[in-house]
This record gives structure tokens, C-alpha cells and sequence, in this order.
């Protein structure tokens, strides 16, 4: 498996690139014909209201309020990946390289309807980023006095990604790095591949 | 789904789009996310709220040292920031447990439906607030009654937030109101699986404690009425809403689904 995955990543690679329209194909049908929808603005109501009430509750200890929605995200992240594997039927992706762009052209776009760009790989290819333009969940929300610089408004998504990916074999460390709410250029979350899980894996697949 | 199937349009005379179709077509434009992941969210409230029940108390109770032990334990650990960001998980995830909370005392039992509603609350006048700036024209809120209030409720806040209206609403003209969700949106997966359970129960008292573990559920959508007769004019201190499960008429219950109805009892004070 290490040698088909420096491989395929060996470039930004052209290689790749049917497969990359194949799974934006997949992403955009699904959420196209197989979704039921609701107003993206009632999602981003509910979770700004959630986010304020955490706030109010920790009085300002910010940290906490960022373990608490990645926890909520991770128990999301566990169940959606059920969701998104019976949509989509994908198979187990062969390289990290994939599951980047199953992440962000798939899942991200079938529940959020949402495509972030995948970007800042590095040199070992077991890290990349994932880049809004704005932060999905934030359009309407202005941080309070004090918490800029510490909460991470999203934190939720990093959760999801945690959980789900957990779940199909890979530990991840997954982290917001920048955020436009902080007056960053755009909004950063890092995936960091930690090792492929071995338990599921029968014997004698390396 | 195109114009054409859309009759009194096409046919409008005047070449002029009405103004339901004018809405409809903004309704359309405006972004949208999967309907799934806003259900799991509202789901999410209710471990959310027990998690900050559970680690308030931790916090405060400083001569608890057992509680505390594992916290502080993980917390020498030293680490960058990967190791910060397990390190918040683990602290809260041993709290992500139904089973346990029917089991806390009154307490902190209310003190945790408390916290569901009054998210409820604020989620239900906000989302309000937003239908009503849509401006259906539909829905007209000039000298609205109470009645038609709750019709608004049984409609249009059901109809967004839990994608399916009330299915009956009753009352007696004086300020009480029973609104029956036969099948509630958010709770229709839950089931408990007998096999997890340390003794075996009946049937029967496995439906008892299964209906239960899901009552913290009810509380959201209390919590939604209330904010939405908040933001329309009923102060929450003028109305009392209780939710109960119903018995769902034997044609309507449904293979697989939640084997009980709700209903919910609003009743308001006037002045």
C-alpha cells in the first residue's frame, strides 16, 4: 500500500484527474437528486445559537467550548459516515490522496453542499489542508471581545472529519489553522494522517 | 419542475409572476445544506446539554478528586497542539450517555431539560423571526390571532425545522391548544437494543424505558413553541407547554418507526 501511495502522489498529478471529476460528478448528483434539502440559513442559526449558549455556559473559557463542538462533531462525524457510505457506495480509497478529494468533492458537498479546496501537502503526503474562502458556518457572526484568537467558531467540522474518517480505518488529527472570523486570509482545517487502523484489515493485505 | 407545471402562472393573463411564485422562486434560490445533517444537530443538543450538566459539575466540585483525577492526569501530559485537541475530547466523552442521565437525580435532570429548552427557546424565536422576514404571502401576521399563531406553529415552523407539519391541533377557544405530532421527526430511528441491556426485560418494560431515555427529547420542540409565541408576542412566563406521548391510532403506526405519538399541551394566560 506505501508504494502505491507514493506513486500516485507523485505529482499534482494530471493522472489523477478523471477520477477527480468522476468523484465531483458522484458529489454534485448526489446532492443534486438523492438529498432532501433545508435552508442552509436555519443550520447556520442553530449552530451560532448553540455556539453562543456553549460561550454563555463556560463564561468565556474558550477552550472548552472548542472541545465541546468537536465532540459534538465526532458523534456527527460517526453516524454520517454510515449516511455517506450508503449514498455514495464508494469504495475503500486506495490512497490519502483520495480521501482528500472524497472528502472535499464528496461528503462536503452532499451534506453542506459545500467544496473546499484541497491544498498544503506536505512533503510526506500524509497532511493537507482543506481551504474555504469564508467560514462555512459563519456568515452572519461576529466573534465576542476575548474570543478571537481562541475559539474556533467551526471547531464542529473538525469533529465530523475526526470521527468519520476514524471509522473507515484512518486516525486523523484534524485542526483548524486559520480562520476568517480571526481576520485570517481564508479558513484552513488540517488532516493529519496518523496511521491507517489495522484491525478490519484481513491478514495478508500488505 | 418547471413553470409550465405550475398552473395560474403560465395562465396569469397579466404576464405578471404572483406573488407566491415570487416567493417560492426566492425560497428556492436561497443556499441550502442536507436536511440530515441540521436533524443530527438538533439531535446533538440534547448529549451537548448533559456534557456541560456533567463537566460544570466536575468543575465545580474541587474536593471530588476522583472525578478530577483523570483530568489532571491527561493535562500534565506535555504536548502540542494535537495532543491539546484529544486532550479536550477525552475530557467530555466519557459524559456522551442517555442511559445514565434517566438515571441522574431530579436535580440535575431538570437542570438539563431546563438547558434543552431554553436552547429550544432561542433556536424557536430566531427561526421565527426569519419566517416571518421571508414574507410569505401566505401568512399574514397583521392582528394575528392566537389561533392563527398556532396554525403558523403547526405549519410552517414544523414544516422547517422538522420537515413535516402537525399532524392535529385542538382547542378550546380559551387559550389551550393540543398539538399531535404522531410522528415527531427527530426521534423516529431511536430504538434501544435489548441485547446491550445488562437484564433482560419484557417487552413491555423495555417500551417503558425506552420512552424514558427519549423524553430529553421532547424538550427541544417545547422549547421551539415557546420561543416562537415568545417572538410573536406571549411572554414566556404567560405559557405553560408540556409534552407527553400519545398513543398513535392503530392504521398510522408504521413498521420500524417510533411506537409512540407526541403531544403537546400549550396553555396561555392572557393578561
Amino acid at each position: 500500500m506505501p508504494q502505491s501511495r507514493s506513486s500516485s502522489l507523485s505529482s499534482s498529478n494530471p493522472a489523477n484527474a478523471p477520477q477527480v471529476r468522476h468523484l465531483k460528478a458522484l458529489g454534485d448528483d448526489t446532492w443534486k437528486n438523492k438529498v432532501e434539502k433545508v435552508n442552509a440559513e436555519f443550520f447556520h442559526l442553530t449552530y451560532g445559537t448553540i455556539v453562543a449558549q456553549l460561550c454563555e455556559e463556560y463564561a468565556g473559557d474558550y477552550a472548552r467550548v472548542n472541545g465541546e463542538l468537536f465532540q459534538i462533531g465526532y458523534n456527527l462525524g460517526v453516524r454520517l459516515i454510515e449516511d455517506f457510505l450508503a449514498r455514495t457506495a464508494l469504495p475503500r480509497c486506495d490512497t490519502f490522496l483520495k480521501t482528500s478529494e472524497v472528502v472535499s468533492k464528496c461528503a462536503f458537498k452532499i451534506f453542506l453542499n459545500l467544496t473546499p479546496e484541497v491544498a498544503h501537502w506536505n512533503a510526506a503526503r500524509d497532511s493537507f489542508d482543506l481551504v474555504f474562502g469564508e467560514n462555512p458556518l459563519a456568515e452572519h457572526v461576529e466573534l465576542p471581545p476575548g474570543a478571537s484568537g481562541q475559539l474556533w467558531f467551526s471547531n464542529v467540522l473538525c469533529g465530523v472529519l475526526r470521527g468519520a474518517l476514524e471509522m473507515v480505518q484512518l486516525d486523523c488529527d484534524v485542526e483548524f489553522v486559520s480562520d476568517t472570523l480571526r481576520g485570517d486570509m481564508s479558513t484552513d482545517i488540517r488532516v493529519k494522517l496518523n496511521k491507517v487502523l489495522r484491525d478490519e484489515i484481513p491478514a495478508g493485505e500488505d | 419542475m418547471s413553470q409550465a407545471s405550475v398552473p395560474g402562472v403560465a395562465n396569469d393573463g397579466t404576464g405578471a409572476v404572483s406573488q407566491q411564485r415570487q416567493y417560492e422562486l426566492e425560497q428556492e434560490a436561497m443556499p441550502k445544506l442536507n436536511r440530515t445533517v441540521f436533524q443530527m444537530v438538533l439531535n446533538e443538543i440534547i448529549p451537548m446539554a448533559y456534557a456541560v450538566e456533567v463537566s460544570k459539575t466536575v468543575q465545580k466540585d474541587e474536593t471530588g478528586e476522583v472525578a478530577m483525577g483523570s483530568l489532571s492526569l491527561e493535562s500534565t501530559v506535555p504536548g502540542d497542539d494535537n495532543t491539546a485537541a484529544r486532550r479536550m475530547r477525552s475530557s467530555v466523552m466519557a459524559v456522551y450517555n442517555l442511559a445514565k442521565l434517566a438515571e441522574e437525580d431530579e436535580d440535575k435532570y431538570n437542570s438539563v431539560l431546563k438547558r434543552i429548552e431554553s436552547l429550544g427557546t432561542s433556536i424557536g424565536s430566531k427561526i421565527s423571526d426569519m419566517l416571518i422576514f421571508a414574507k410569505n404571502p401566505s401568512i399574514s401576521f397583521k392582528n394575528m390571532d392566537l389561533l392563527s399563531v398556532m396554525k403558523f406553529i403547526c405549519r410552517d415552523v414544523w414544516k422547517h425545522v422538522f420537515g413535516k407539519q402537525i399532524d392535529n391541533l385542538k382547542t378550546n377557544h380559551r387559550g389551550t391548544f393540543y398539538l399531535i405530532d404522531l410522528d415527531y421527526a427527530p426521534i423516529q430511528d431511536f430504538t434501544v437494543e435489548p441485547s446491550v441491556l445488562e437484564e433482560q426485560l419484557s417487552e413491555e418494560d423495555l417500551q417503558i424505558y425506552e420512552l424514558k431515555l427519549v423524553e430529553p427529547f421532547l424538550q427541544f420542540p417545547v422549547g421551539i413553541i415557546k420561543g416562537v409565541l415568545h417572538s410573536l408576542g406571549h411572554p414566556l412566563d404567560k405559557v405553560v407547554c408540556l409534552a407527553t406521548y400519545a398513543d398513535k391510532p392503530k392504521e398510522k403506526s408504521k413498521v420500524g418507526g417510533f411506537p409512540k405519538g407526541i403531544n403537546f399541551h400549550v396553555q396561555i394566560t392572557n393578561n
